[in-house]
This record gives C-alpha cells, structure tokens and sequence, in this order.
C-alpha cells in the first residue's frame, strides 16, 4: 500500500525580476495517516513554499520544475488540471496559514467563510453547509458557535480567529492538514491552546499533519519525524527524540544551541550562527551550509552531500560530509560579559524610577455624549525602579500594557498619573529644550526592523540625525562617531553610504541599536527588540546587546512576550497583567520560585525544545484569553482564568506582597508561603503598588 | 446611526454656507456689472441704477448675502436676469435631467472601470494589463469637449449611426423615449472619468490580491471566479467609493462641458450660459445644488462604506 501522501523529488522555481529563486530543492518525504512530521527552519528555507507547492498554490512566477511529484494514496497530483486540483484542495489537503488576524476576509461573517469551504466541495444546500459550519466550529472550542456564525472576523480575539481557520480548514475532514506557523502569531498561553487542540484533532480525526514552524519548541512537543530544512534543501530527517538527542548535521546542532532556553545560563553567549543562508538565485555549489558551518572544508565547498541513511536504524538522514554526534554542549560556548550588577535597593538612588503610573485611553466613540466615557485601561498603577546597569525584563501577554509602559518610561508618553524620575529628575516636569536634552539618556529600539528605519534616508545619515538633533559635534566629530557606531555593532563602514533596505533583517537590528546608541545614553528600553528575526541571528543580536551592555554600562528595560529572551537578558523580572506588574523578582526568583499563578502559568506554556520535557505537559494552567482592558476584572484582575481562584478574589484586589529580597507578587492564594502581609510596601518602596 | 446622520448633517450644511458665502464673494470680485451684462454696453447709467435698485444690488454686499441667504432658505434663489424666470423653476426643470444624464453616465463609468480595474489586477504586469493602461490614459488626458466631438466626428457625421444632438425633449420620459441621442453625451461622460476609477480600483484590487484571506480561500478550492467575486471585489471597493463620494464636482464639470457641446438643457448649460451672462441668482442657486450635492456625495459614500465594511458602525452613543 502507498504511504498516504508522497512527496519525490520537489523542486519549485519561482522566476522573479532578479533570476529564479530555487526555493525549494529536490525535497522528498512521505507522511503516513495519523503522523505529524515537521518541517523546521529559518525564513526562506523553503518550508512553507513546500507546503504551497503540495497545495498547488504557488505565488506568480512559480511552478514545480523537473520530476517533481506528489502523490496522494498513490494518485499523482503534479500536472492535473486546475479543476481537478480544485477539488484536492481544501478537501483532501487543507492547510492553516500563519497569521490569523489577515487570513479572514473583514468584510464576510466567519459562519459563510466557513460554510463556504463545505458549499464548493459538498453537494449540500447552504442551510446544511451552516450546520456543518456550527459543527466544527464547536470541534475547535468556539463557544456557541451557533450564535456567532453571524459574528465578523474582527469581533474576535486572535486565539478564536485561529480557530475559526482551523474549523475552516477541517470542514471537509482532510487527511492532511498543512500548518503553516499556526501559532507564531498567538501570545503563548494561546498558543498551547491551539498545538493542544490540533494534536486532538489530529488524533480524533485519524488526520496526517504537516507542522511548519521555526520554533524548535514547537515541534518538540508536537511531531512524530522532523525534517529541517536548510536554503530550499533537507538537512536532515529523523524522528523527533533522535533530532533533539543524537543530530549530526551542524545546522541542525547549531540551530537548537541558538535558541534561548529557559534553563538557559545566562552568563554564557548564545552560539549564533555567523553570517546568513545563501542567496536562492544562484545557491553555492557545494554543501549549502558550508559558508556558515565551522566543520566545513575543501570538500563541503566542492562537492554537495547527499540525504542519505548513514545510520540505518529509523530512517535517520542527512545531508553532510562531516557529521556531528549530538547536541552542542553548552561549556563550548564563550562566557558572555556582564559588568557586576549594583541591585537597584543597594545603589542609593536608582537610576530611573517610576512609581504609580497610570494610563488610560479613551475609547473612539461619539465625543458628543459624555455620559459613560469608557476608557482602555493601559496601565494601572505600575512602580519599578531599576539601577544603573541593570536590565530590567518586562513581560506579559499582548495587550497587557507592556509597550505604553515602555513608553511612559522614556518619555514618549505622559502618564496621566504617577511619576517617572530618571537621575533624580521628575521627567513630568520637563518642557521643550530642557526635556529634549535629557532624552538623551533615554533612547528605543523598536521591534520591526523595517518599519523602524525611514527607507529613503542612508544608514549614515539615520545614525547621525540624533547627534544633529542635539547639537552634538562638528560635521567632521560626527561622521567619526557614525563610523566608530557601527563598527561597534559589526557593521562594515561602507554601510554607512547604503539604505535600509540593502541589509537583512539582523542588521537592521543592529542599525537600530547603533542608532538608540549614538546618544550614549543611559537607559534603552528594547521593545520586542528579537522578535522579528530568524532564530540564528535572534542569537547574534542578543549576543551583541549583552556586549554592549557591558562596554557602556548601559541598563536596559527589555519587552517581550518570549520569556526565555527575557530570561536571558534580564537581572530582574516584571511579569504584567492587564496593565498592573503581578510579580516582579530577579530572574532566578521568576524561573524558580514562581509566586503568581499566572507567573507559573506563562512559564509553564512556553514550548521547550526538548521532546520529553514537552510530553510530559498537562494543560497550560492557564485557560481563556486575556479580558478587555476596557472593563477589567474586579478585584484580582487574573482570577478570570486562574485555577486558583475563590470568592475572595472577585471582592477583594491584591496587594504586593514579599516572598524573598526584591521578590514581590500580588496574589491572595500565592504558590508560595509569602514573608509578611503588608510588608511589601515598606521593604522594597520600588516595587510596590 | 441616527446621532451620526444628525451629526454629519449639521456638518453639511456648515460646508454648504461657506461654499455659498465664498461663491458670493467671488461673483462680486471679479470685474464688470450684472447691469452691463443684462442691459448692453450701451445701457445709460441712469438705466444701470434703475437695474441695480431693482436687484438690490445698490446695497452693501454684506446686507445682499443676508437677503440672499434668507430667501434661499425657504427656497427662492431670485429671478434671473436674463430668462425673466425664478431660478427655483429653472432648477426644478433642468435638475431631474441630469440626474438621468449623470446618473447613466455614472454607472456606465462603475460597470465599465470596476471590472476592467480587477481585471488589469489580476492580470498584472501583462500585455492586457499594459494595453489598458495605455487606453485609459489616452481617454484620461484627453479635454472632454475634444472627445465628444471627435465622437461627434466619427458617428455622426462620418457614419450617421447616432444623432450629434442630446434629446431635447422637456421631461425626463420623453429625454429617455430618446435613447439613440443619450448615447454620444453619456458615453463621453463615462470613458473621460473611466481612467481614474479604473486604476484606483486596480490597485486596490492589487493590494487586495496579496491579502492573505485570498490565498486562504484559495485554499479552500474555491474556483477564481468566486475568490474573485466573494473576496476580492467587495474589499477593493472600499477606497474606491471614497473616492466616488468626493467626485461629485468633477462629474458635474464634466457636464458642463458635454451639455454645451451636445446642447442638452441641463444644469451645466444653464450655469455656463449664466456665466457668461453674469446672471448672479443663476449661478449662486447652482453653485448652492452643486454645493449640496458634493456633501451629500460624501456622506453617501460614508454611509455605503459602513454598509460595506462591517468593521465601520457608526454608533450612536
């Protein structure tokens, strides 16, 4: 009997302005009924274009070339007219996109985009089409899905927009589901959710499943074999315990040691991988790796490796000449600098300190009725202080608050109560040339590396518009510092004379930071400052802001919703919710002595990449989704979606609250014994509410 | 909905007092007399003071935008000086025929430049899509009087297939009794304006093209025609009917041009004959419909986006 889809051969070129892109290369595999196989790798590896390619949807300019084929229990799909292969898609192969809040048309109720995936494919009338649209949508934990087949995409949360592709995708029950980066656009808790929830319906359902990601974590967790891909090419493939444990391609080592853990020892650099994937036009002639790879020698460059079964034993493959055993270990890796940390109580006068802030945003609406002005909760009372070179992680799901916190820190915002003091100076209080002049002790580094970076300016002249601004130097001191910057972020000094859209997306990165630097300032605060980029260069950057950190003394407020990033980076831990800090501790005190259930819960979703680790998960702990920042909860804000909660809860809002040294939390049924009641206020004045 | 009409209402008839008061100023700015006009060059100055006492328009210009503004109020927009009739008759006759002038050409503009819009979209890039665009910005910079003779040109004179005249009857049912003569006015109407909408829509439909909702319902296997329809169209609307909304003016310019040159008795003929004339009741009281009908242009097209949109509710409170 012939496997339920095999794949031989593929190769997919796509002819563009600048030559053809051979986007992916010769890949084959085969999927069994019931199996989930990944399909892991950087941005334009080639993973989701494989996936496209199955589905015969590829973009303008593409086509399979050679003798690709895709077989469907035995039935070759390459070559059939557009109407046959009409009738595969979305029937028998169905696949899950990427982002949910655009993959919905805005304009169409989710009840007729979904009935309409059963009225193309089912002889049925659209009334019948509407309860089968009901039925799966309850399949995937829509609640009433009956009353919101009417609902519009847009009156949905990210998490049910998800869902509702999901349900959409499984209406015809496939028997294959193609998941492209199903949940990297989800906050974490969600993201559990929906893997859990796929995982389920794989199984009730007897379905095959593709998992595209990037995400080690993910996959770990969630496939049965592994295939990564490396420039449009497999690298290897085996199952997923023997990928994490005895890989021997060095992409497939180096890629896994890249990605920041939680148990990661944050006095160590991340081994990144240096330089970048080739360009897909005109790929190297030798093994595709071998630029970047530091086993690789004359041979690598000459002669391309096959995919072959070395092993022998489960139908582990790669494609190398000089094979590795096993995971990096983590003492190779370089110890990382870091200045010796002066704790904010400790310093005297802390460097910047915020205490009370309050935010609120009007919602749009009528301005001509007052009555009933509803206002967005942004940020509810939040107090932290932060010393001089120190780092400072904040985290939180979206739409906690996290980034109107941040920029209420350095200013870009003003807090409609509370104060922020940097140096003793009460920046509330600042106006026109006095304010400007202390921003620069303050700068930000965005996280799109490009919207952030106005397209039409040089990089030269980006780095030097905040030294003009300011007044700072001559026009010959300038270019000297401009040069010295980006040398500084590794950066050659003909970059200067470039445009932004000539670099890749970690360089830009770096451009950013060079250009939050170029003021010297005390304090950057990074919003989300990895999270647009590959996981190797993620590596290469967070590397070089722990550098920096050490050569300028720099403290940082770092955002992320990527717990292990914060963990790497930060001394202390706030962990938000809805627009209050819940906890805050050092890193230790978060990672190891959670007191917040909903600290606990947030650690406990984040993906590891270890198979064992992510099977032996139950459940996230935390169930729902963030509520709305316009009517938040009553008393406890979290107790909406915390296992813990009781009656006492809804009444009665929790103070901070000790559990160690600068440890804090506010929560009435702590996972830990605190110290003292009401001693948070008066023992750590800088943290408390 | 009903705050929000209210709202956008009293909007408008701001926006309509000052399109009034800027009309009135400027009739008053630019050199020579409504009396000379009427009158003939040769008119006595005693004649001239008889005429302007007559009118009104011996007094200060403030105290005649007064008088003006509250007899328009309750409809009467004076007599014109030349046709000897109130300008609210005039109006009343000439109106209904543009509506049906207009009217025609509009949609002959939508039926003509939405699906070639979509159309270039899908084909981008291509040689139909480059032939198009050449076609559409020859008609797009080509005058409308221009057009409509060379219209005129070819079949009329040269092919005798349609008659050079518009329908001259005096209602609406004997103008659309008519149709061979509505075709050369409303044609040139339509493809002077097709270009403008015809590339707002192909790049809307572009943009709308690359969307992932698309790709997503492709991968439903739903046929082209229906990812098309169902998808594609509804969305690439949206920028599109702001951009009708606020055209109102320019159709309205358009129509001054045609209806001269096919002679069809419509507003457009009135105000350019009233121009030249300096017939000051004339051209406020158009000026004034004109005015009216661009902002409720605007506010229909709000209102159809809201339809179309349902991200867009217009709540009241």
């Amino acid at each position: 009997m012939p496997p339920l889809l095999e794949v031989r051969n593929l190769t997919t070129h796509i002819s563009t302005r600048r030559g053809v892109v051979r986007a992916v290369d010769d890949v084959s595999f085969t999927l069994e009924a019931g199996e989930t196989l990944g399909l892991v790798g950087e941005s334009g590896c080639g993973k989701s274009m494989t996936g496209l390619s199955l589905m015969g949807l590829l973009p303008p300019g593409g086509a399979l070339v050679g003798d690709s084929s895709v077989a469907l229990d035995g039935r070759e799909l390459v070559g059939l007219p557009e109407r046959e292969l009409r009738r595969v898609r979305g029937n028998d192969i169905a696949m899950v996109f990427q982002d949910p809040m655009t993959s919905l048309n805005p304009t169409r109720t989710i009840g007729h985009q979904v009935a309409e995936a059963v009225l193309v494919h089912r002889g049925c009338t659209p009334g019948q089409a509407a309860d089968r649209a009901a039925e799966v949508l309850g399949l995937v934990g829509l609640p009433h899905p009956r009353e919101r087949l009417k609902d519009y995409p847009h009156q949905l949360s990210g998490g049910l927009r998800q869902r509702v592709l999901i349900a959409m995708a499984l209406a015809n029950e496939p028997r294959v589901l193609i998941a492209d980066e199903p949940t990297t656009a989800l906050d974490v808790t969600i993201q559990a959710q929906i893997l859990t929830l796929l995982a389920d319906l794989r199984e009730r359902l007897g379905m095959a499943m593709i998992l595209i990601t990037h995400d080690m974590g993910v996959t770990a967790g969630h496939a049965d074999r592994i295939n990564v891909m490396y420039a449009g090419r497999i690298a290897e493939s085996a199952g997923t315990d023997r990928l994490f444990r005895g890989m021997r391609h060095p992409y497939t080592q180096r890629l896994l040691a890249s990605v920041p853990r939680l148990d990661q020892d944050p006095a160590r650099q991340l081994p990144s991988i240096p330089g970048l994937p080739p360009d897909l036009t005109a790929p190297p002639g030798g093994c595709r790796f071998a630029d970047r790879c530091s086993y690789a020698t004359e041979r690598c460059r000459a002669e391309e490796p096959e995919l072959t079964g070395t092993d022998g034993s489960d139908g582990h493959r790669y494609a190398c000449w000089h094979p590795t055993s096993g995971p990096l270990p983590q003492h190779a890796v370089a110890v990382a600098p870091h200045p010796d940390v002066v704790p904010a109580a400790a310093a005297g006068r802390p460097l910047l300190e915020a205490r009370g802030l309050v935010r609120e945003f009007p919602v749009r609406g009528n301005r001509l009725l007052v009555r009933g002005r509803r206002v967005v909760h942004a940020v509810s009372g939040v107090s932290l202080a932060l010393g001089p070179g120190e780092t400072f992680g904040l985290v939180g799901e979206s739409g906690c608050g996290k980034t109107t916190l941040g920029r209420l820190l350095v200013g870009l915002d003003r807090p409609d109560a509370g104060t922020v003091t940097l140096d003793g100076t009460d920046l509330g209080h600042l106006r026109g040339r006095e304010l400007r002049r202390r921003r620069r002790d303050l700068q930000m580094m965005f996280q799109d590396p490009f919207s952030s970076l106005d397209p039409r300016m040089r990089v030269g002249s980006i780095l030097r518009e905040p030294l003009r601004i300011q007044g700072i130097g001559t026009a010959r001191q300038q270019k000297a510092r401009i040069a010295e910057l980006l040398a500084e972020v590794g950066l050659p000094e003909r970059g200067l004379e470039l445009y932004p859209h000539e670099f890749s997306g970690g360089q830009r990165q770096r451009i950013g930071l060079a250009r939050a630097l170029a003021l010297t300032p005390k304090l950057i605060v990074a919003d989300e400052p990895v999270s647009a980029l590959d996981v190797s260069v993620r590596a290469q950057v967070l590397n070089l802001m722990k550098r920096l950190q050490a050569s300028h003394g720099l403290s940082y407020i770092v955002i992320s919703h990527d717990l292990a990033v914060i963990r790497y980076l930060a001394d202390r831990i706030g962990v938000m919710y809805l627009g209050r800090l819940v906890e805050v501790g050092s890193a230790d005190d978060i990672h190891l002595r959670a007191a917040h259930p909903y600290t606990a819960g947030l650690l406990k979703a984040v993906p590891i990449p270890d198979p064992a680790v992510e099977r032996a998960k139950h459940g996230t702990g935390i169930s729902g989704e963030l509520p709305s920042p316009v009517d938040p909860p009553s008393g406890c804000r979290f107790r909406t979606r915390c296992p813990l909660a009781r009656e006492r809860c809804t009444h009665e809002e929790p103070a901070l609250r000790l559990f160690g040294p600068g440890h804090t939390a506010a929560c009435h049924f702590p996972l830990l014994p605190a110290l003292s009641n009401h001693a948070a206020n008066a023992a750590t004045d800088t943290s408390g509410h | 909905m009903t705050a929000y009409l209210i709202r956008r209402t009293g909007q408008a008839i701001v926006v309509v007092f000052g399109v009034v008061l800027l009309t009135f100023i400027m009739i008053h700015l630019v050199p020579g007399s409504a009396a000379r006009a009427t009158l003939g060059t040769r008119a006595t100055a005693e004649r001239i003071s008889v005429f302007n006492a007559a009118n009104g328009l011996d007094r200060p210009l403030a105290a005649q935008f007064v008088t003006f503004v509250k007899q328009a109020a309750v409809g009467d927009f004076g007599t014109s000086y030349s046709l000897n009739q109130p300008v609210s008759t005039l109006i009343a006759q000439r109106l209904p025929r543009d509506a049906v002038l207009l009217g025609l050409s509009t949609l002959l503009t939508l039926a003509v430049a939405l699906p070639m819009g979509i159309f270039q979209a899908v084909r981008r890039d291509r040689v139909t899509d480059h032939v198009l665009t050449v076609v559409s910005f020859v008609l797009y910079s080509m005058p409308d009087f221009f057009f409509a003779l060379l219209l005129v040109a070819v079949f009329s004179v040269q092919w005798h297939l349609l008659p050079p005249q518009a329908p001259q009857a005096e209602s609406v049912g004997g103008i659309l009794a008519d149709p061979q003569a509505l075709v050369l006015p409303v044609v040139t109407l339509s493809l002077v304006s097709v270009a403008g909408f015809s590339r707002y829509m192909r790049s809307s439909a572009i943009t709308t093209l690359a969307q992932d909702y698309v790709r997503v319902s492709r991968a439903k296997g739903l046929p082209e025609r229906l990812v098309l329809l169902r998808h594609v169209l509804r969305n690439s609307l949206l920028p599109v009917i702001t951009v009708l909304g606020l055209a109102a003016p320019n159709i309205v310019a358009g129509a001054v041009i045609a209806e001269s040159v096919f002679n069809y008795p419509g507003m457009g003929l009135l105000f350019y004959q009233a121009a030249t004339s300096k017939d000051y009741p004339i051209l406020l009281g158009s000026t004034l419909v004109v005015g009216v009908a661009t902002v409720v242009g605007s506010l229909l097209a709000d209102i159809a986006y809201g339809l179309l949109d349902p991200r867009i509710r217009y709540v009241d409170a």
